[in-house]
């Protein structure tokens, strides 16, 4: 477990080749440390072989026994699926934000490519929508095997937008997808927090299940900062004279405000959040992430 | 009168770094330490300082910056105040205050005081005044100022003090004053004919004049001039300067108690004798003292102290020390000086030396060598480890003495022959070579010379690098010192036992003997008695009985302070007298400002506060710096 779990460490993941033995590298890891934990019933892995039955779908004849045996049998996997999930993956300006190895929007992208390859693995539909204040990217969920090489290309290709608006792309997406499903946001929600929640709650009308990853990096979540600054914002290159030390306090008590909104009113709409430290293991957003989907099954 | 004047301006140049700052102030408005920072959302209702007030906080920092910078720049350009400098051409009249105590005598000081404000009243209009007080040295009291205020005050506060006169030393001073500078020099003084007395100090300018206001002083005048202990005994000697005969009453007071007192008569111009004849404890601080209302006080009493002297030690190393001959006379010699009180003799032959220990050889404060025939290795490593740590020596060349041991000791070539000379038929006479040598200084007199002794034998003694203090009658050195880093070495080419000569048997043996004794440890002696202006260090520079605690004694001893007695004479001279005697040189320097400039300057040290000030403004801005932080 503890080789494998490495690499459920976005800086070590940071330092893998592509975006596809990225994704594959941190489920691998992350599904084996689960087969020896409690959550070993979320497995996709197949599980037997059964009589074909007439309505089964034909995809799923094993046709190497059939030339072999002469019978009609179909594989057996622990969790059949049919959900199509959308990957919403904010890529404005404040996600290139860093202070460490991984920018938030790396870090975004190692988790965005490891639900895909999870989704994929499940036989789920993916898609994948970027943005910033608009739509950037528009992948259509779909769970074709090629399919899943699209999504994690566009990952690689990622490149910062402008500013946030995330109410605007949501309202798009919403228009778009029909089938009841599931939406992932990766994001760091620093926009206005009412437009957020007022954007996510119509995919809930819809009865499509979100999972919401705000991902905020450990200077965010610290403000460790120590001289007298003119603290810049990297979207709107607003300025604020500050002295760390006096204002510290007041900053984590409107962060922990924030996050504590996020939490109660997401969670009062049936809407998941999860807080992410981009200095932490990926392993809780894809626990967060396999919690969800059960309950959208 | 002026402002604030620089030495070296140049260096004000320097001032222009507070550009620096300056520059480094504004450019850093715009150069702010600047942080990316997503969530400025959360930042922007936050309490954040006040830019008011960080505003006023650098312009603190840069005022602070600023003033170090101008206060260095300052303090090397070496400022001073130009106001207290005259102007070149600015003549001077110095007036010059005899404080010697000839000017104690009751009211005669009040009528100085009155005299010396006449004469600043006196003083020419453009004319700044200064002040100097002499005695026997002369000091500037007040420096050439047009505030004759302050010169008036000064002359106020003037008090005789307890030294002798000396007018060289304040027409020196005077002539310091004036540097080039026109002026006069007005004296106010009793004209004691004593003042003229010591060195000349140089002279003033010829165009200076010298005004002379006479301090009329009483003529009379009685003084103790001797004081000291002799057996139970107090003996003292009273002068009477006067010109009529005096009588008064002496006494004799020990330990703050009288003891005696006595009536005494002193004719005019005499001196008297005055014996107490009370017991004298054996130690204690002793005056002896007079009544004279109308003269001097300050030599109205001596003081003494009546503790036995510490003991001069002389060590006396003989061969056999049982024998009349084995250093008896010399032993004898050193006993009789100061009725036995001067020295401790110890006579040792080289067995019983070599028992010594260092430290114990260490207290000697000289050694006689009159044998080296049983000296032992031990014995010759004390001695000479004891002169070549800078102790003293007299080494007499007789019999006993084995020039090759004598080598060893002084670590040099002792250039002594090793068999012993006849002097002829008749034998020999000394010669003073150098009667100014302190040991030959009593013989010099044709009553009290050594020219009757004859001696019979010597030793031939080479006297290169030596200094020959006397020979004998036909040549050869009798008496040589050689000179040495520390300590002193002296050589008697024949032998101090009666052997070779007669001289232990001659009345001028004693004398010789103890003088010798004198030089040798002179630098060691510990005087109980001072004459002012002479005292050492730590001892208070007025009459009377102090402890004295020089560096390395545990515990003080007591020595006595007198006044010098010359001062005691009021006899006076007449102001042409005066006037002739004063020392002249030809004015040649031009008044050079820079040299009043640095002086002032010198004297003033404003750049020492300038530096100060600038560490403070260094501190300042450190602290106002880490609270911007």
């Amino acid at each position: 477990m503890a080789g494998q779990a490495r690499y459920l460490d976005p800086a070590i993941v940071a330092r893998l080749g592509s975006i596809d033995l990225k994704a594959k590298t941190i489920v691998e890891g992350f599904l084996t440390g689960l087969h020896r934990s409690p959550f070993k019933g979320f497995s996709v892995e197949f599980a037997e072989y059964r009589q074909y039955l007439p309505g089964d779908d034909l995809a799923t004849l094993d046709w190497k026994i059939y030339a072999r045996s002469d019978r009609h049998v179909v594989k057996k996997f622990e969790e059949e699926t049919n959900v199509e999930c959308h990957i919403l993956l904010d890529v404005s300006r404040s996600m290139g934000y860093s202070s460490h190895e991984v920018t938030k929007l790396q870090y975004a992208s190692f988790l965005a490519g490891a639900l895909a390859y999870l989704m994929n693995r499940q036989r789920d539909a993916v898609g994948l929508l970027t943005f910033d204040d608009q739509i950037q990217t528009l992948l259509p969920a779909s769970a074709r095997p090629g399919h899943l090489k699209t999504v994690l290309l566009a990952l690689e290709r990622l490149t910062l937008g402008a500013r946030t608006d995330i109410a605007k792309p949501l309202g798009d997406l919403v228009q778009a997808i029909r089938k009841r499903g599931l939406v992932v946001l990766i994001s760091d929600l620093l926009d206005d927090p009412d437009r957020i929640i007022e954007g996510l709650k119509h995919f809930r009308y819809r009865g499509t299940d979100v999972v919401v990853f705000q991902v905020l990096d450990p200077h965010e979540l610290s403000f460790p900062f120590d001289r007298a600054a003119r603290f810049r914002d990297v979207e709107s290159n607003h300025e604020v004279v500050a002295v760390p030390a006096a204002v510290r306090d007041t900053y984590r008590a409107r962060l922990d405000a924030m996050v504590s909104n996020f939490r109660t009113v997401l969670g009062q709409n049936g809407i998941d959040y999860t807080l992410l430290d981009t200095s932490q293991p990926l392993e809780v957003a894809l626990l967060a992430y396999l919690q969800t989907r059960r309950r959208a099954l | 009168m002026g402002g604030l004047s620089f030495l070296s301006p140049l260096y004000l140049l320097g001032i222009l770094a507070i550009a620096v700052p300056i520059a480094l102030h504004l450019f850093r408005r715009r150069t702010d330490v600047i942080v990316e920072f997503p969530a400025i959302r959360l930042l922007t209702q936050s309490p954040v300082e006040q830019q008011r007030r960080k505003r006023l906080r650098e312009l603190i920092l840069l005022a602070l910056r600023v003033t170090a910078l101008v206060l260095l720049a300052g303090a090397f350009a070496r400022p001073y105040l130009a106001g207290r400098i005259l102007a070149a051409d600015a003549a001077v009249t110095v007036v010059a205050v005899d404080r010697s105590f000839s000017l104690s005598a009751p009211g005669v000081f009040d009528r100085a005081r009155a005299l010396a404000l006449q004469a600043v009243g006196d003083a020419p209009s453009t004319h700044a005044v200064a002040l100097v007080a002499f005695d026997e040295s002369a000091d500037i009291v007040v420096p050439p100022t047009t505030d004759r205020g302050a010169v008036t005050a000064a002359i106020g506060a003037l008090t005789p003090g307890v030294a002798g006169t000396r007018y060289a030393a304040a027409l020196a001073r005077a002539a310091e004053v004036l540097g080039p500078r026109a002026g006069q020099v007005v004296v106010v003084t009793d004209l004691q004919q004593v003042g003229w007395q010591g060195a000349p100090r140089g002279g003033l300018a010829q165009d200076v004049e010298v005004r002379l206001v006479r301090v009329e002083a009483p003529l009379q005048n009685l003084a103790v001039i001797a004081a000291e202990r002799r057996g139970a005994r107090v003996e003292a000697a009273v002068r009477n300067f006067g010109l009529d005969a005096r009588t008064t009453v002496a006494t004799l007071t020990v330990d703050g108690a009288e003891t005696s007192r006595l009536t005494v008569a002193i004719p005019p111009q005499s001196v008297a004798p005055v014996t107490f004849d009370a017991d004298t404890p054996a130690a204690g601080a002793a005056v002896v003292a007079v009544a004279d209302e109308a003269g001097v006080p300050a030599d109205d009493a001596r003081y003494l102290v009546l503790d036995p002297a510490a003991p001069t030690r002389i060590l006396v190393v003989v061969a056999d020390p049982t024998s009349f001959r084995g250093g008896l006379y010399v032993e004898r010699a050193l006993g009789a000086a100061d009725e036995g009180r001067a020295f401790t003799v110890t006579v040792l032959d080289g067995r019983r030396l070599s028992a010594w220990t260092s430290e114990q050889m260490a207290r000697e404060h000289a050694v006689m060598l009159l044998g080296t025939r049983t000296l032992e290795r031990r014995g010759r490593e004390l001695i000479g480890t004891y002169l070549s740590g800078g102790g003293s020596a007299l080494v007499a060349l007789g019999p006993d003495i084995d020039p090759a041991t004598l080598g060893d000791m002084i670590g040099a070539p002792t250039a002594v022959a090793p068999e012993p000379r006849d002097l002829g038929r008749g034998g020999a006479t000394l010669v003073l070579e150098d009667t100014r040598h302190p040991v030959l200084r009593p013989f010099a007199m044709p009553a009290a010379a050594l020219g009757d002794v004859v001696f019979e034998q010597y030793r031939a003694v080479g006297d290169a690098g030596r200094r020959v203090l006397a020979r004998f009658s036909g040549g050869p050195a009798a008496l040589l010192e050689q000179p040495r880093p520390r300590g002193r070495l002296l050589l008697f080419a024949s032998d101090l036992d009666n052997r070779w000569n007669r001289f232990p048997l001659s009345p001028a043996f004693v004398p010789f003997m103890v003088e010798a004794g004198r030089y040798l440890t002179e630098t060691d002696r510990q005087p109980q008695s001072w004459t002012l202006p002479s005292v050492p260090a730590g001892v208070p520079a007025e009459p009377g009985v102090h402890l004295s605690s020089p560096e390395g004694e545990a515990a003080g001893r007591r020595v006595a302070v007198n006044v010098n007695l010359e001062e005691s004479n009021p006899a006076p001279m007449s102001p042409d007298e005066f006037l002739a005697a004063v020392p002249r040189v030809p004015r040649t320097a031009q008044p050079d400002v820079v040299t009043e400039a640095r002086k002032a300057e010198d004297d003033q040290r404003l750049w020492q506060w300038g530096l100060l000030v600038m560490f403070v403004a260094l501190a300042g801005e450190g602290l106002v710096g880490r609270r911007a932080m």
